[in-house]
């Protein structure tokens, strides 16, 4: 009797998962051009890359882009808002075609999806003065230098790891910290520098120097899909590389980030 | 939905929480003190002083009692240093609170010093007393005593004003505990220790101050 109950509870048990866990199949490279709409996912909270505009529209590099993709494709573009935890789920499921939102690639998240080609890199690096001498991060590591950064930011802590000796001014906000570099609060600052030409811009007077040879990282962002959709993302491939040669990338980046793409990603036609 | 409550995750930072409390204490006690002497100069300036200098003080402690201090301290850090002066965030914070602070400082005070009876007054000038005199021997004295509970207060709220500090890059009580709960995502754990600690510093000063207040006027203060 007590065996009969369990052996049902087990059947329930895994019927409950199996339903959850059934795969949802991510939509192939005919499907979309059949349907007629390509579904992609723009993380909003990633200014310049994703944002909202004054209609609460998502605006951005990201949107942009993807509006070339879709057009490319002969397709509409549905742009679909994602977060930084739930991107890569969506993904899988099938809930969006591609994602964008600054994919970097890593070996991990390469576990659950895929990428393509690199879009776009991201400098994790210095930004300083042209009259400032520094030509190396590592030359920070001094307690005459005082870095101005971004409270509860991820860059504090790679300072303390790796920098134990510079003084850190923390403040509240991206703006708030370029004016205080801008008037001479601090010797630099170690961010990803490409999110800041914007806020760099508005201080035209100050000879902003970024240690492009020596980038303490480069991260490379692609477009992630689904594991199964091979074929999408070799087209994805194709197309990516094609705005890139045609310099569309470029003049999008240039458009929302106010300065040139630091680090080329180096994408070939050989890819 | 369950949350799993992991103070063991910060005690480490408690010596540091501790340091940013001393410091926000200190930015107060410093900021108090300066205050308290724009304060009674104000008040005695509004008392005694011609017709430009009160309308001045009196524009002084209007522009600072209506403004936001954090707008203040944010004129001081990042619209000064454009006209040349480049004050550091700890000057900055602490220039801001006491400009804020005189300028409370300068209406409680005046009320006291309005507060002395005319015949006191009188019977001081009678015996010759200067008018700087008076404010040391007649005024002051009595002037402490009946604002001692005002000023305390003005001290615990700028002890608690401290916090906005840490917009500015001074790593007090909440700049600290930004910091950890960046590190740690123990947002519950952590803020909740920096308002003990917030708590303990306010309590600590009620009493320093009740217990002075006892001592110095034998005034009925609660201790806490």
């Amino acid at each position: 009797m007590i065996r009969r109950k369990l052996l049902w509870l087990l059947a329930a048990t895994f019927g409950v998962v199996a339903a959850y866990a059934a795969p949802v199949e991510a939509r192939t490279l005919d499907d979309i051009i059949k349907s007629g709409v390509i579904k992609v996912g723009v993380n909003p909270t990633l200014p310049p890359l994703g944002k909202f505009n004054e209609k609460n529209e998502i605006v951005g590099f990201d949107v942009d882009y993807a509006t070339e993709i879709a057009k490319i494709l002969g397709v509409k573009l549905e742009v679909v808002q994602v977060g930084s935890p739930d991107r890569i789920p969506f993904v899988a499921s099938g809930k969006i075609d591609f994602v964008m939102g600054a994919m970097t690639r890593n070996p991990e998240r390469a576990k659950v999806v895929d990428f393509t080609l690199p879009v776009h890199t991201e400098v994790f690096g210095v930004l300083t003065t042209e009259a400032k001498p520094y030509k190396d991060w590592k030359e920070l590591d001094s307690d005459a230098i005082t870095l101005v950064q971004v409270r509860g930011t991820t860059p504090i802590k790679f300072i303390a790891d790796n920098l134990p000796k510079a003084k850190v001014t923390q403040l509240d906000n991206y703006p708030d910290a370029i004016r205080a570099l801008a008037q001479g609060r601090g010797d630099a600052m170690i961010d990803v520098v490409d999110f800041v030409g914007e806020h760099m811009n508005k201080h035209k007077d100050i000879k902003w120097k970024i240690l492009k040879d020596k980038p303490v990282d480069v991260y490379f962002c692609g477009l992630g899909v689904a594991k199964s959709s091979t074929g999408l993302k070799d087209w994805l491939n194709v197309a990516i590389f094609e705005l890139a040669r045609r310099g569309k990338t470029d003049e999008m980046w240039l458009k929302w980030f106010e300065i040139p793409m630091l680090y080329p990603t180096g994408v070939g036609p050989g890819f | 939905m369950s949350y799993t409550l992991q103070y063991a995750q910060i005690w480490p930072y408690l010596p540091t929480l501790a340091a940013g409390a001393l410091l926000s204490l200190q930015i107060a006690f410093f900021a108090f003190c300066g205050g308290l002497l724009i304060g009674t100069a104000g008040a005695a300036a509004l008392s005694f002083g011609g017709g430009i200098v009160r309308r001045l003080v009196r524009a002084y402690v209007t522009f600072f009692t209506n403004t936001p201090q954090l707008v203040q301290i944010y004129f001081l850090y990042f619209a000064l240093p454009d006209a040349g002066f480049l004050l550091s965030s700890y000057a900055a914070v602490l220039i801001g609170m006491t400009l804020n602070a005189g300028a409370y400082l300068t209406d409680i005070q005046r009320a006291g010093f309005e507060s002395v009876r005319a015949s006191e007054m009188e019977a001081a000038e009678v015996l010759g007393f200067t008018r700087l005199q008076r404010i040391r021997y007649v005024i002051l004295p009595h002037v402490a005593r009946v604002l001692f509970p005002p000023l305390s207060n003005q001290y615990i709220l700028m002890t608690l004003g401290t916090s906005m500090a840490a917009i500015f890059g001074v790593e007090e009580l909440t700049g600290r505990a930004l910091n950890i709960n960046a590190q740690t995502f123990r947002s519950i754990e952590v803020f909740s220790v920096a308002a003990a600690f917030y708590v303990l510093i306010t309590l600590a000063a009620t009493a320093a101050l009740g217990l002075l207040g006892r001592v110095m006027f034998r005034a009925k203060m609660r201790l806490v």
